[in-house]
């Protein structure tokens, strides 16, 4: 027994500086003070060019490879993301940094996207004022078609300009380069993929806290960490596993308990200052999702299949129809999943950035003073209502998430006579 | 510009059928509740599960309105 417990610490301190190591690697390596690299991205960068609103909330949602937390003046301090690349000809290659990437002969960055061109040579390029579709129909087809050509690498980038009447025009620019023939993929791990790993190493700490907890006052009442994660772990058993999982829901309590606290962690984490938000990103939902459709085929019992396949009850002709139906609710039960965290997040999200853009809509970016504070406090108030809600939100996704997944896992699970529900 | 109108629209209307839905489950939620206090944790349980698929069914709606701005 003793040598048991020995070995156990061993692991856990190996872990410990493993994790440490991680931290540590994870903070020297892509760390930089970038000072001026916002004129540097490109001459559309630079500051009397202003974007539209609309593109600045989008680029703030996406994810990228620069984590972008705020600027002093005109330096940005971010976090610049290493690059992970497969060309399909040189095989992998890794870039410190964005700007290291862009001062390669073939590749070229653009919206946060890696694309590999035969020269840095511009093809042609259009400069549109105004809606290309409008202005200019002819031109607007022809660079959709170069768009749509595998030949060729198009570019699109939209500023507002102004002139000396303040009237302003949304320029539209596109650069056509020749692509490469041969393609590249990104591996790169991207602001999102460290935002869940920094709460992976968050949640490990907590539930290691609470654990150490388990084993420090057994017998006695809980205490610290443990005290507040007890409730929360007892509230998933009862209310979220328990009535759905026909007695056995103790096989799924670590899956479930991982869903609800990973999310709901995960969405605190995306409405505090610097941390972007994890499910707001379709990729993540999705996998989410994929896991947990997994785990309802895995678990699935003759019975459900039954009811697919050769659904009991109805007549003959209309089984065929129902297998349609039945194959279709068995796709769209995961889907459903994704798309309902995905949307609920990034609508949190883009409502608390409208909001405070409205003061920079109103506001005219700067060119209006009175419009601009006219709309201050009530855009604010607004503002902080949303994330007063989108707490709320955080919370009910994460349990909505978790109770969905036991109720489909219970449903695929049942076993039952005929005669009960039909 | 017409394209961007419908779009709203279909937004709009999406949000309206979930409404409708929420307003009248929640209705009914409460009322049961008010009935047999004694079963209000399996009703409020049960409401919280409907309102996610209505939801749901929304929630696609607003999604698909998004990719067609967006895209």
């Amino acid at each position: 027994m003793k040598k048991k417990n020995h070995a156990r610490i061993k692991t856990s301190d190996m872990l410990k500086r493993a994790l440490i190591l991680l931290v540590i690697f994870g903070l020297i390596t892509p760390f930089t003070f970038a000072s001026g690299e916002h004129g540097e991205e490109g001459e559309h960068h630079s500051s009397h060019h202003e974007e539209e609103v609309a593109d600045i909330i989008i680029h703030h949602i996406m994810d990228t490879h620069d984590w972008h937390f705020f600027d002093v003046g005109e330096t940005a301090v971010a976090l610049h993301l290493p690059w992970l690349l497969y060309d399909a000809e040189e095989g992998l290659k890794f870039f410190a940094n964005t700007h290291a990437l862009e001062e390669e002969a073939n590749y070229i960055v653009h919206h946060d996207k890696v694309y590999k061109v035969a020269s840095k040579e511009i093809e042609s390029e259009y400069v549109i004022k105004g809606k290309p579709e409008e202005v200019a129909p002819e031109v607007a087809h022809e660079i959709h078609e170069l768009e749509a050509d595998p030949k060729f690498v198009v570019t699109h980038t939209k500023y507002v300009e102004r002139d000396e009447e303040e009237n302003k025009t949304t320029v539209n620019e596109f650069k056509v380069y020749k692509a490469a023939a041969s393609s590249v993929y990104d591996f790169s791990m991207t602001k999102t993929g460290l935002q869940i790993l920094l709460v992976a190493i968050f949640m490990f700490f907590i539930f290691r806290a609470a654990a150490k907890g388990y084993k420090k006052n057994e017998g006695k009442a809980p205490k610290g960490v443990q005290s507040f994660m007890e409730p929360l772990v007892i509230f998933v058993r009862d209310e979220v596993a328990k009535p759905f999982l026909h007695g056995k829901h103790d096989r799924f309590m670590p899956y479930l308990l991982t869903l609800f606290f990973f999310i709901w962690i995960s969405n605190l984490f995306g409405l505090t200052p610097f941390n972007s938000n994890i499910a707001g990103n379709t990729t993540i939902t999705v996998m989410l999702s994929a896991i947990s459709f997994l785990y309802i085929l895995r678990y699935s019992t003759a019975d459900f299949w039954g009811h697919i396949f050769w659904f009991p009850g109805v007549p003959l002709p209309v089984k065929p129809l129902m297998l349609v139906v039945e194959l279709l609710s068995l796709l769209t039960k995961p889907a459903a999943l994704a798309i309902r965290l995905f949307a609920n997040i990034s609508a949190g999200h883009f409502m608390v950035l409208s909001l405070i853009s409205l003061i920079f809509i109103l506001g005219d970016m700067g060119h209006n003073a009175v419009g601009g504070w006219s709309i201050t406090p009530l855009s604010l108030l607004f503002g902080l209502f949303i994330m007063g809600v989108e707490i709320i939100v955080a919370a009910v996704q994460a349990f909505v998430f978790a109770m969905l997944t036991a109720v489909f896992i219970g449903q695929s699970m049942e076993t039952h006579g005929h005669d009960d529900h039909h | 510009m017409e394209a961007i109108a419908g779009i709203g629209i279909g937004a709009g209307l999406a949000a309206i059928g979930a409404g409708l839905g929420i307003g009248q489950l929640a209705g009914k939620a409460v009322e049961s509740i008010a009935r047999q206090p004694s079963a209000s944790n399996d009703i409020r349980g049960n409401m919280i599960l409907t309102a996610a698929f209505i939801e749901g069914v929304c929630l696609f709606a607003e999604v698909i309105c998004l990719l067609a701005v967006l895209g």
